[in-house]
């Protein structure tokens, strides 16, 4: 659309300006991270004087950050793992199999879609409890795969739809049992869709708050973002030091961000045009 | 290769396979082992179901029952006690819960804005505005942070002392408590959540707009359309489905994922100004301990979203019908 010449203006520059208050709180974070106090209180703005990366180091050791991003990166790629072994053997079985009660079953997975975690915190938190897996890292991972296993068995079994089952139909001939085929076509070629669920799955889990805050009561089982919100009261006099927390928890996802965009992206979209 | 020596069309899986493990699994199996095989391949569909299965029923279905069956139970003292409609009483008497459900209300006035701004930057970025690829990776950025990372950043922004006001003071304006004044704080957060999210439904739009048919936009051209006609009698219709489920996907966003945002800007305040279903159940479970009345206004959340989600699957049901 070449022809859009008198508004043009009116739509680049707000959209210049939108992009701009877009990236600048994050710039201004990452600024004030490397300043000292002095030079913070003396002037928000300025560019800093010199990449200071002790505040960094102040977050990550004696603030417990390095901690708790441990804590995190182990419940995140437990999660991860388990959901996309989970999710492509059921996505597997509903889209390519025929057996009785496919159906029911797979509405039963969908309906937990529904289910969002606040509408069933005491009663988790209660049987969590009882089975002695509150404030354990088993707790909080099979918290995290109840909540985003719905949609990971959704998207796969979209996914596994387009695929042919002439192409099963072979494996079987040549003498693979179902796990066979599941093992041996399925994973490979589901490879795309795993990678986008995959990574939407630990942005999900490495994001929350709630779920760990009501799983993960003592201090020294803390994730991250627990840990981010732990910040506030500890250092509202050390901004820089704060804002070296928060900018220790952005930075994974900045990177995730920077090389998987599209496939981000792609699974947004695949969630919401494969209805 | 001779001529006449019929290959299969289908390569063996072992052949592609250099690892030993595969290569031993593929055997003719003998005739007994092929009987007890058969039975072994009926059940093999609900083995490969059956843990998603048991996870989402035990872990998402079960507490959904157990939680509704709470709520009409008592607390404390009365633990375990069928009371009845007691809990909803005492919710709907509750000023803090009576605030949150209208700050639900807010949210769904300001919804048709949260749903427009993406959609027309989807629009140009569409429509190839100078720069749109870079647009789409900057927007879309705040959408993967946590809403916990989102707050911390702008209460540096928008602390009392802060670079906000100091710009506005600059200016002449004198500085605005942004998260401490009761009429503005909501607004706020809201504004900020919307900051943080529209990147996500932006790419949805922009999945809609893949499907859409350029020639239509071509037609509107040469019949001489203006951009705001163009998007009014084109686009929209044209994207019917995908404005629908930006809706539902967006409310529902609003009422499940801003307790990050609420929890480390506000906690709620000032004055109970900011509540929302989701923080008052958190605070009635965790801090008060009140479990039961908490469950009760899970239950209220659950109804509001079970409007929200049946909406959706009829929304879908009849996408599915134009579809095929």
């Amino acid at each position: 659309m070449t022809r859009i010449r008198l508004g043009r203006w009116l739509v680049v520059i707000p959209m210049a300006l939108l992009a701009l208050a877009t990236i600048y709180p994050l710039l201004f974070t990452a600024n004030v991270a490397m300043k000292t106090r002095r030079d913070y209180i003396l002037d928000r703005f300025s560019l800093t004087d010199a990449l200071r990366w002790e505040n960094i180091g102040t977050a990550w050791s004696s603030v417990g950050m390095g901690r708790y991003f441990v804590n995190s990166l182990l419940v995140v790629t437990s999660s991860v793992v388990l959901l996309l072994l989970f999710g492509s053997m059921a996505g597997f079985a509903l889209s390519r199999l025929r057996f009785r009660g496919s159906r029911a079953l797979f509405l039963g997975c969908l309906a937990g879609l529904f289910v969002p975690f606040q509408v069933i915190m005491v009663p988790l938190a209660r049987i969590m409890a009882d089975n002695g897996l509150i404030d354990t890292y088993p707790g909080l991972i099979l918290v995290y795969v109840a909540q985003f296993l719905p949609f990971t068995v959704f998207l796969m079994t979209s996914y596994y739809r387009a695929i042919p089952t002439e192409i099963i139909d072979a494996a079987r001939i040549d003498g693979n049992s179902v796990y066979g085929v599941y093992r041996r076509i399925m994973l490979p070629l589901g490879s795309p869709a795993l990678l986008s669920v995959g990574i939407l799955d630990a942005l999900f889990c490495w994001n929350d708050v709630l779920m760990s805050l009501v799983m993960m009561p003592s201090a020294d089982h803390r994730t991250l973002m627990v840990g981010v919100t732990s910040l506030r009261g500890q250092y509202s006099d050390d901004i820089p030091t704060f804002a070296s927390g928060v900018l220790i928890a952005a930075l994974p996802v900045l990177v995730v961000y920077l090389f998987l965009q599209r496939q981000i992206a792609d699974g947004v979209a695949a969630g919401s045009t494969k209805g | 290769m001779p001529i006449g020596d019929v290959q299969p069309s289908v390569r063996p899986a072992r052949a592609g396979r250099t690892d030993g493990a595969a290569g031993s699994a593929i055997r003719r199996p003998s005739a007994r082992s092929r009987r007890t095989g058969v039975r072994a391949e009926r059940f093999a569909p609900y083995v490969l179901v059956a843990p998603a299965v048991l996870i989402i029923v035990l872990l998402r279905l079960y507490p959904l029952l157990l939680g509704v069956n709470f709520s009409f139970t008592g607390d404390g003292e009365r633990n375990g006690v069928a009371v009845g409609l007691d809990n909803y009483l005492e919710l709907f008497r509750d000023p803090l819960f009576r605030t949150a459900l209208g700050n639900v209300g807010l949210l769904v006035l300001l919804l048709p804005v949260a749903v427009a701004i993406p959609g027309l930057l989807a629009t140009f970025i569409y429509l190839r505005v100078p720069g749109h690829r870079l647009y789409r990776g900057v927007y879309f950025f705040p959408a993967v942070l946590s809403p916990v990372i989102v707050g911390a950043i702008f209460n540096l922004l928008l602390a009392f002392d802060g670079p906000l006001n100091a710009v506005l003071g600059s200016v002449g304006v004198g500085p605005v408590d942004w998260l401490g004044d009761p009429d503005v704080a909501m607004f706020v957060v809201v504004g900020v959540h919307v900051w943080a999210t529209f990147g996500m439904a932006l790419v949805v739009f922009l999945a809609g707009f893949a499907t859409l048919d350029a020639a239509l936009l071509d037609a509107a051209r040469v019949d001489g359309a203006s951009l705001p006609q163009v998007i009014w009698h084109v686009i929209v219709p044209a994207l019917s489905r995908t404005i629908q489920f930006v809706f539902v996907t967006t409310m529902i966003g609003m009422l499940t994922s801003m307790f990050g945002l609420l929890y480390v800007m506000t906690n709620g305040g000032p004055e109970g100004s900011t509540y929302l279903p989701e923080y008052y159940i958190w605070i009635q479970q965790g801090q008060l301990s009140r479990p039961a009345l908490a469950s009760a206004a899970s239950t209220v959340l659950f109804v509001i979203m079970l409007v929200v989600g049946l909406l959706q699957i009829t929304l879908l049901r009849r996408a599915g019908r134009e579809d095929r």
